[in-house]
């Protein structure tokens, strides 16, 4: 019996979105853990060490955390938009997770006569995918902010969207040299092209200006102004409660693992190993962790800009070296002929 | 079968388009705009065109159109969306004759003339061989350089205004 | 010190002495004296306001350090206390009288700025209008509170008796709890035809917005007015701040306070003498042992009499313990203002445990002390304590000051984010009576240990760091300096510890306290701690009042926000370090 290919490749990839998206959710749970193992270490302190613990690491107390979560009381502020309020985390969450459609995990491999690719498409416009997707995640923001009807929501709302249409403008500029050295859109080409040396070393200023527009672009310290506490409680999220709130922390964390991905991706190779050694996802992952590392650790150590600044550090400081970047870029390629 | 995406994306972007016009709420009415632009987008997929698909996303949907979310959050104070009727009396009849006369042309012009059917030069299977972004990039900074510098150089001009009118305030 | 002060003649006669102030003022003013001895300046209350100008402008009396009233019965009598941050000494008193019926007398915001609280303080607890204060209203006590319970005949709910130790609790050989009491039958008492639905308190004390006003504000959309807290998670505590808001720029900011409020003058003068001490503890619950020993310090001068050495010494590290970890704790709750996700207020924590283990091994407890005695402390301290005092003060802590100072003094984000903003300028610092590192990141060298030196800090040799330009940075390195300076002082002390009693007399639960008045203070880690304590010869003080820095210094922060961003507000509140149990009170 043979199945159509069109099946097939059906079948193929839901199996894999499942897989992927299983993966995610899972990463998410326990990097709320790697998190506070995080903190707790850099501010000298034990961490939590009781659910289900096993020398010393808890390593129940995410689901612990999840059945908490679950079953607070899911809140309705009076005069709140209900749909808009409803929509807005999956809005959220669903943009955190399309952005993985592209991602290239591992080397494509044959199983059991199939060819298997590591990756659920391979669009030939892959980095233009992603910051498509990443632009659209401000609606959940936007939305949750204004949905709420509260002060302190919508003006969170509003800070968050400047705050994350300005970085983009960066991080998009940031990409544009790593596509000009490997002369394609498609993120498997970009990996295949770095199996020997990482494009980190042909572009070390556009990596650094990537970076930090990612940190702001997940809301993350010192750039977490969006969800400020000391002046707007917890901006976009302050009314929400229960699954809906859960439904935005596993957003924010997601788009933790998407931009250190794509970061991984763009400039240290992706699943290559260095120099070409031994090719894999746990390559990717090994990087990936690398980037979340130096998120969390920022966030044990830094203070916050203050919005005035992270507006001017946007457009005057990194997208004026965003453009020098590729100026450079084009600049050397030219003379080099590469 | 092939067509069965499109006929979906087809009527999701009328039936939202629809929205636009009928929802009593402005925030409605953009979000069912960033259906349209996102429905629009998936057609450009369907005929090669991913990159524009993604422009329009990335453009349209995720900047502009969250602009106008933003401007429409920030003014409009009150969800009932109901506008003094008094206002614009004169609006529904004039709007009535000239939405009459576009939709009468329309179909004149549809039934009069026979639309060329043919292939150009950028069929599928051209764009597949070259790329669709490298096609665009192609067309725009060679065929159609004088119309897109001039495009930037009036969106210069509108900054610029934006400008001047936003400093006389102060 | 480069202060600028008015010009003084040569010869200048002491100014500390009342008596040379009240003949002074005659020259000026010959019937504005009514008496004058050495408790105070009795003014005629039509020409104070003269006065005041007078003394602030030719006899540099330029600060202001408190105001409060007495309940005399047949009159009132409010009562300011003024310094000369320049000369220092102990504050004068000046005193007027207004009348029992409809008391008022003129206020004194136009010519001192930081008495717009305190006027307003008095006018709520006890009734006496300020004529010309530009926004009297109730500040502690909620709008449409009935009555002024400070007053001698006010009676509050559950009143049992006019002061402690209470019979009633012991009645028929059982303590009962008042609030066990029906409060229908016994205590409360409404008049006969109270209908607690149908009630409106009185118009003229709610701020009404008439329909006018109100369609006025409305067109004004460019700016938005934000009710930040009660119950905000960086109000610290329950603060509410009333801004104006155009954009993010902050148009006003107006402090709501009184959440908090239980009347600490009342309960102070239903207590005895000893009995205040547990409750100075709860002003500023950082500061316990110093609030002790201001507390102390203004009932020994009532009693006349001096601790023993080692009580002396005893007090003053406790004391300076207490700075230490306050301005540790101060530094870290700002950076958690800017942001920061706890990790510098963690840092200081851990050393501030260290310090209260000490406190506890000594007193017993470690935020609410109870430690300090009219005349000594009421536990000797241990070898073993001195031992581990000594290492914290000698290398721990010096250590600690160096590394918090390198992480946080160090950060760029901190630079861009304290530099030049929420500045208070000298001259305002000191015309809104703020005090501590507020006033001295300001520029003012003022340190009431150095101006009027009390206990044994004359011994010891310290400096006074002051600020320039009196923004937020100033006030946070002046915090750093004030640690190292604390330990400085620490390191003298414990190498001068002397062996002795630990207390003047014998223990006793009641002292008798002398009739007669007495404003004292400390330089507590907030700022100016004072203490109004008026005796009428029995256990219980006739009058009580507290002059806490943090409400004072309060005053001055629509000045310091009005400009700035929304979030430097926030930073620029954690900058006063105001703890609501002693802005409440």
């Amino acid at each position: 019996m043979t199945l159509d290919p069109i099946v097939i490749t059906l079948i193929e990839a839901v199996v894999k979105t499942i897989v992927v998206i299983v993966a995610l959710l899972t990463a998410f749970a326990y990097l709320t853990l790697v998190e506070r193992y995080v903190i707790a270490k850099i501010q000298s302190r034990i961490g939590p060490n009781r659910v289900g613990a096993i020398g010393g690491i808890a390593l129940l107390q995410p689901i612990a955390d999840a059945i908490k979560m679950i079953f607070k009381e899911d809140f309705w502020p009076s005069q709140a938009d209900k749909i808009i309020y409803t929509i807005a985390p999956g809005i959220a969450v669903g943009t955190a997770l399309l952005a993985w459609a592209v991602m290239p995990l591992h080397p494509s491999t044959e199983i059991f006569g199939y060819r298997v690719d590591f990756f659920i498409a391979d669009v030939n416009i892959g980095v233009l995918y992603l910051l498509a997707i990443g632009s659209l995640g401000v609606y959940g923001i936007v939305l949750g902010g204004w949905g709420s009807n509260n002060k302190y929501s919508m003006l969170g709302a509003l800070r968050s969207t400047a705050q994350m249409i300005s970085y983009e403008v960066s991080l998009g500029l940031a990409l544009v040299g790593v596509l000009m050295i490997s002369g394609s859109l498609s993120l498997v080409t970009i990996v295949e092209k770095q199996s020997f040396i990482w494009n980190v070393v042909w572009q070390p200023l556009g990596f650094i200006i990537y970076f930090i527009a990612a940190v702001a672009e997940v809301n993350r310290l010192p750039f977490d102004l969006p969800e400020a506490e000391t002046e707007l409680v917890a901006g976009y999220q302050t009314e929400y409660s229960s699954l809906k709130f859960a439904l935005f922390y596993m957003a924010e964390y997601i788009n933790m693992i998407t931009v250190s991905a794509i970061a991984a991706t763009m400039f240290l190779g992706g699943y290559q190993g260095p120099f070409g050694i031994l090719p894999g996802v746990h390559w990717l992952v090994l990087k990936i962790m690398f980037f979340i590392f130096v998120m969390m650790w920022m966030r044990g150590t830094l203070p916050r800009f203050r919005y005035d600044q992270l507006m001017r550090f946007g457009w005057q400081v990194l997208l004026p070296l965003a453009l020098a970047n590729i100026f450079i870029t084009a600049l050397v390629m030219l003379v080099v002929g590469a | 079968m092939e067509s069965i995406p499109f006929y979906f994306l087809a009527a999701l972007a009328v039936l939202a388009a629809l929205g636009v016009v009928v929802m009593r709420d402005p925030v409605y009415s953009a979000l069912a705009l960033a259906v349209v632009l996102t429905a629009l987008a998936g057609l450009y997929v369907l005929l090669s065109a991913p990159f524009l698909a993604a422009a329009q996303v990335m453009i349209y949907a995720g900047a502009i159109l969250i602009l106008f979310v933003f401007v429409i959050m920030l003014l409009s104070p009150g969800r009932e969306g109901d506008a003094p009727r008094g206002a614009l009396k004169w609006q529904r009849p004039l709007a009535v004759i000239f939405g009459g006369a576009l939709v009468a042309q329309l179909a004149l012009v549809l039934l009069m003339t026979i639309l060329p059917t043919g292939r150009g030069l950028y069929t599928p299977e051209y764009l597949a061989q070259i790329g669709s972004t490298q096609a665009v990039g192609a067309a725009l900074f060679t065929d159609y350089l004088l119309p897109f510098e001039i495009t930037s150089l009036l969106l210069l001009v509108a900054m610029v205004g934006v400008i001047v009118l936003a400093k006389k305030k102060s | 010190m480069s202060v600028t002060a008015p010009v003084a003649p040569p010869n200048t006669p002491n100014y500390n002495d009342p008596q040379i102030v009240a003949e002074q003022i005659k020259t000026k003013y010959p019937d504005a004296v009514e008496s004058s001895s050495a408790q105070g300046i009795v003014v005629q209350s039509d020409q104070l306001r003269e006065v005041a100008r007078y003394l602030h402008d030719e006899l540099a009396f330029d600060y202001l350090n408190n105001v409060t009233s007495v309940d005399w019965q047949d009159r009132f009598e409010v009562v300011y206390n003024l310094t000369s941050l320049e000369r220092g000494g102990a504050p004068i008193t000046l005193k007027v009288n207004a009348a029992r019926e409809n008391p008022s007398v003129p206020s004194l915001v136009p010519v001192f700025r930081g008495a717009d609280f305190q006027e307003r303080e008095v006018y709520d607890l006890m009734g006496i209008r300020f004529e010309g204060h530009p926004n009297l209203r109730r500040i502690l006590l909620w709008d449409g509170f009935e009555g002024y319970p400070l007053r001698k005949d006010y009676k509050e709910p559950y009143y049992e008796e006019e002061k402690k130790p209470f019979g009633s609790r012991w009645d028929k050989g059982h303590h009962v709890i008042a609030e066990d009491r029906n409060p229908w039958h016994d205590n409360v008492q409404y008049p006969s035809n109270f209908d607690a639905v149908a009630y409106k308190p009185p118009r003229d004390q709610i701020q009404v917005i008439d329909a006018a006003q109100a369609a006025a504000m409305r067109l004004r959309t460019d700016k938005i007015v934000l009710n930040f807290g009660p119950q905000h998670p960086s109000t610290h505590g329950v603060l509410r701040l009333r801004v104006t808001l155009e954009g993010e720029t902050v148009r006003g900011v107006e402090p709501i306070v009184g959440y908090l409020h239980r009347n600490h003058d009342k309960i102070g003068e239903r207590n005895t003498f000893v009995g205040n001490m547990p409750y100075t503890d709860r002003l500023d619950y950082f500061t316990s042992m110093a609030n002790n020993l201001a507390y102390a310090l203004t009932v020994e001068k009532l009693l006349g009499i001096k601790p023993p050495e080692r009580a002396e010494y005893i007090r003053v590290i406790m004391a300076e313990l207490t700075r230490w970890q306050n301005h540790a704790v101060a530094l870290g709750f700002i950076y958690n203002d800017l942001g920061a996700f706890y990790t510098p207020l963690i840092y200081a924590m851990e050393e501030r445990e260290l310090i209260l283990d000490l406190f506890e091994a000594t007193a017993g407890s470690r935020m609410m002390c109870n430690y300090m005695r009219f005349g000594g402390v009421a536990r000797d301290v241990t070898d073993d304590f001195i031992a581990k005092c000594k290492y914290l003060v000698n290398e721990r802590l010096p250590r600690r000051t160096d590394e918090l100072e390198a992480y946080m003094v160090g950060n760029e984000i901190f630079h861009s984010r304290a530099k030049n903003i929420g500045v208070l300028p000298r001259d305002l610092a000191i015309n809104y009576s703020t005090a501590g590192p507020v006033l001295r990141a300001s520029g003012v060298k003022y340190d009431i240990r150095r101006a009027e030196p009390y206990s044994i800090y004359d011994r010891f040799d310290f400096e006074i760091p002051t600020g320039t330009t009196g923004d937020l940075y100033d006030r946070f390195i002046v915090r750093v300096a004030e640690m190292r300076e604390s330990l400085k002082i620490l390191k003298q002390a414990l190498d001068q510890f002397p062996a002795g009693e630990i207390m003047t007399g014998k223990k006793n639960y009641q002292v008798r306290v002398p009739k007669g008045e007495a404003y004292g203070r400390g330089e507590n880690p907030k700022g100016e701690l004072g203490f109004y304590v008026v005796s009428d010869g029995t256990a219980n003080p006739y009058r009580y009042h507290v002059r806490g820095p943090s409400f004072i210094n309060l005053t001055a922060l629509n000045d310091m926000c009005v400009g700035y961003k929304i979030a430097d507000m926030i930073v620029i509140l954690g900058s006063l370090d105001i703890v609501m149990g002693e802005v409440d009170r």
